[in-house]
């Protein structure tokens, strides 16, 4: 269990890096990037959307994209120092 | 002599001044805490930042309480139940972020009200109705004593394991230490020296250096969140 948690803010740091990289990525693509289950990406992508962390853009073709959004950015600016708070408290 | 006779005659206004100084230092570690959670939504984070709330609270109740107890309102006597029940809810909150991955699988829970923090909002109820049935603090002396020993015991631990790579977790362990110094002599001076005053200035300061040593390390590793601290 000690590692699960960090895991999830692993997890979500690296799809959102996936996405700040790509600046506008497709949700298949994203799928194989983040290397999760389809089960467990929906999750994710979800809690990401709810949160305002990306969003979904849906241009002229009706092709679907996700793109940080300006709570994502101050996550990934933050990672570290979040990361830093847990381990030093023991949290 | 002079300084101790102008400490007991400013007794209350010593007490507000440092009831209000603890509020303000726990506010800041709230609000840096609260807004780390909001952006993770780690639970740890969330206990942690629930602990401090706790601890603001009390002492913003202290601080009513010093004011109306001197003035003899019948109030002081709920205000003593619920200073002591946030006292007792802050330390059950702290110890529950170091331990909190043994028992929670969902973070989808309530922080404030789920099974787990019902027994404590129970056991710190009782405690506190306890203490003022009998016109005591000992029951919560006793319950906050057990607590700072097992989060000493665990912080001792984390120190131990990752002291290498978290510099904070030492000084984590000697802030924990020093409340349960605090607790250990609020017990004896009200046993042993009858809430002798300069007794009870010496906790005072240890307490406050606990809660000062805490906004340090906030302080400290929000700024230097991009290096290792």
């Amino acid at each position: 269990m000690a590692t699960k948690k960090r895991e999830r803010l692993d997890v979500i740091r690296d799809i959102l890096n996936t996405v700040r990289e790509n600046r506008q990525i497709k949700p298949t693509r994203l799928l194989y990037a983040s290397n999760l289950s389809p089960q467990m990406f929906k999750e994710y992508v979800s809690e990401l959307l709810s949160k305002k962390f990306i969003k979904l853009e849906i241009d002229g073709k009706e092709k679907k994209f996700f793109s940080l959004d300006k709570k994502g950015q101050s996550f990934l600016q933050e990672y570290k120092v979040i990361e830093s708070f847990i381990e030093n408290f023991g949290l | 002599m002079e300084l101790s006779s102008l400490i007991l005659h400013n007794k209350w206004v010593l007490e507000i001044f440092y009831a209000l100084l603890i509020s303000s230092v726990c506010l800041i570690i709230f609000a840096k805490a609260d807004r780390f959670f909001r952006l993770s939504s780690h639970q740890g984070i969330r206990y942690f930042r629930n602990a401090f709330f706790f601890y603001g609270i009390a002492f913003l109740v202290r601080y009513l309480f010093g004011v109306f107890s001197d003035f003899s309102f019948d109030f002081s006597e709920v205000l003593r139940v619920s200073f002591e029940y946030f006292l007792i809810m802050a330390g059950f909150f702290l110890l529950y972020s170091l331990v909190w991955k043994k028992f929670e699988f969902s973070e989808k829970d309530s922080s404030m009200f789920n099974g787990r923090i019902m027994i404590f909002h129970a056991i710190a109820l009782v405690v506190a109705i306890l203490d003022n049935l009998w016109g005591t603090y000992y029951f919560m002396f006793a319950s906050q004593i057990i607590v700072f020993m097992c989060a000493s015991l665990i912080a001792c631990v984390n120190s131990i394991r990752n002291e290498k790579t978290h510099k904070f977790l030492s000084s984590y362990f000697i802030a924990m230490l020093l409340g349960l110094t605090a607790w250990i002599l609020n017990f004896l001076v009200a046993l042993f020296f009858n809430w002798r005053h300069f007794v009870l200035l010496d906790i005072g300061i240890i307490n406050a250096i606990f809660f000062i040593l805490f906004l340090y390390g906030v302080i400290k590793i929000t700024k230097n969140g991009n290096k290792k601290t």
